[in-house]
């Protein structure tokens, strides 16, 4: 799919949930969809194979997602793998989710951290970033183990790096 | 003994025999005519025979002037044959001489060139084998250097993970906010 396509699904999608009023629950549903979409392959393949009928993949998502996010995002997701666009679910959520935060004057702010963040640290963690890039951030926290320990932050195209992970692959770069 | 036997015959049979005034000497008229026919026919011989003679000893002179000057002409072919083949025996000589040190200088050349090939050969598999045991060192070293940095960084990650409790997370995440805070 090219820059085009995607930006128009995204487009679309953003449309939709700020027309239901539910922006802020649906991005970051899809948000997290889009990170367990990445890092499971079972998920992955399941909804870009081609021997599985569109209709059968959306009965998949719905199984999924079905009372674990809102309607919203349940169809939104429906809509996109039903089209036959699963493999480009990522970029495209990903671009929703900028133009969401763009709507807001925000930068997104990828933050993925070995353990669950507490609000109070999301709070602050938010001002750091802010602080840092000169820019509000709407912060997307994913629980990703492979981090190990510490925080990795992606904004734009700006990465602060303190994860236990990049540490360890700097000292077994040097060893 | 003929005439010995006539006489002996002669006497037995009483046949008068004649003598002579001396046993050895002839008569003197014997002597003179004798004389007279023995020159008489000397003459004739040398009138007569003197010429065929002369002319036959001429011709006889001639031939073996002829088989004189055949046999020296024939010595001279043979002289100048012998010097050809004499000459063809100093070329052939000079030819073998020539070949000789012509298989000579290609031998020597062939010896030269065979031994700076053989020597390059050995430079070559000597190189060759300095850079395969380079190459099996550092390999070795590669490998070695290799597994200790696997085995480092995993007991480095082991010896972190294993040190990750709530509390560590917390300390991480806390001083990450702040670092980050700090900076602007």
């Amino acid at each position: 799919m090219n820059d085009g396509q995607i930006d128009g699904y995204a487009r679309a999608l953003f449309e939709v949930a700020r027309a239901e009023g539910t922006l802020d629950e649906v991005e970051d549903e899809l948000f997290r969809f889009a990170r367990s979409y990445e890092s499971s392959d079972e998920l992955r393949n399941a909804l870009t194979d081609d021997a599985i009928p569109p209709s059968k993949r959306q009965a998949i998502v719905e199984d999924l997602l079905g009372g674990k996010a809102t309607p919203s995002t349940v169809q939104l997701i429906s809509m996109v793998v039903g089209s036959g666009r699963s493999g480009d679910l990522p970029a495209i959520i990903d671009r929703m989710v900028e133009r969401a935060a763009g709507a807001k004057d925000l930068a997104v702010a990828e933050v993925r951290t070995a353990v669950a963040l507490t609000d109070d640290q999301q709070g602050r963690l938010r001002a750091a970033l802010a602080n840092a890039t000169g820019k509000a951030v709407s912060l997307k926290t994913v629980v990703d183990p492979s981090v190990l320990g510490g925080i990795r932050a992606t904004v734009g195209d700006t990465v602060i790096d303190g994860s236990v992970r990049t540490h360890l692959d700097q000292l077994k770069s040097r060893l | 003994m003929k005439l010995f036997s006539g006489m002996l015959v002669a006497t037995e049979e009483g046949v008068e025999a004649t003598e002579s005034h001396h046993w050895l000497w002839p008569e003197g008229y014997e002597i003179a005519f004798g004389g007279i026919a023995s020159i008489i026919i000397f003459a004739l011989l040398f009138w007569k025979v003197g010429p065929l003679v002369k002319k036959a000893m001429a011709a006889r002179t001639q031939r073996v002037q002829d088989e004189l000057d055949t046999a020296a002409a024939d010595q001279s072919a043979a002289d100048a044959e012998a010097q050809q083949i004499l000459a063809a025996k100093g070329d052939i000589g000079a030819e073998r001489s020539r070949l000789l040190a012509d298989a000579d200088t290609r031998a020597e050349a062939l010896v030269v060139e065979g031994r700076a090939r053989l020597d390059q050969e050995i430079a070559e598999l000597h190189a060759k084998a300095d850079a395969d045991m380079a190459a099996v060192m550092n390999r070795g070293s590669d490998e070695l250097r290799a597994e200790i940095a696997r085995l480092a960084s995993e007991a480095a990650e082991q010896l972190v993970t294993g040190g990750l409790d709530e509390a560590a997370h917390q300390d991480l995440i806390e001083s990450f906010i702040q670092r980050v805070g700090a900076s602007s």
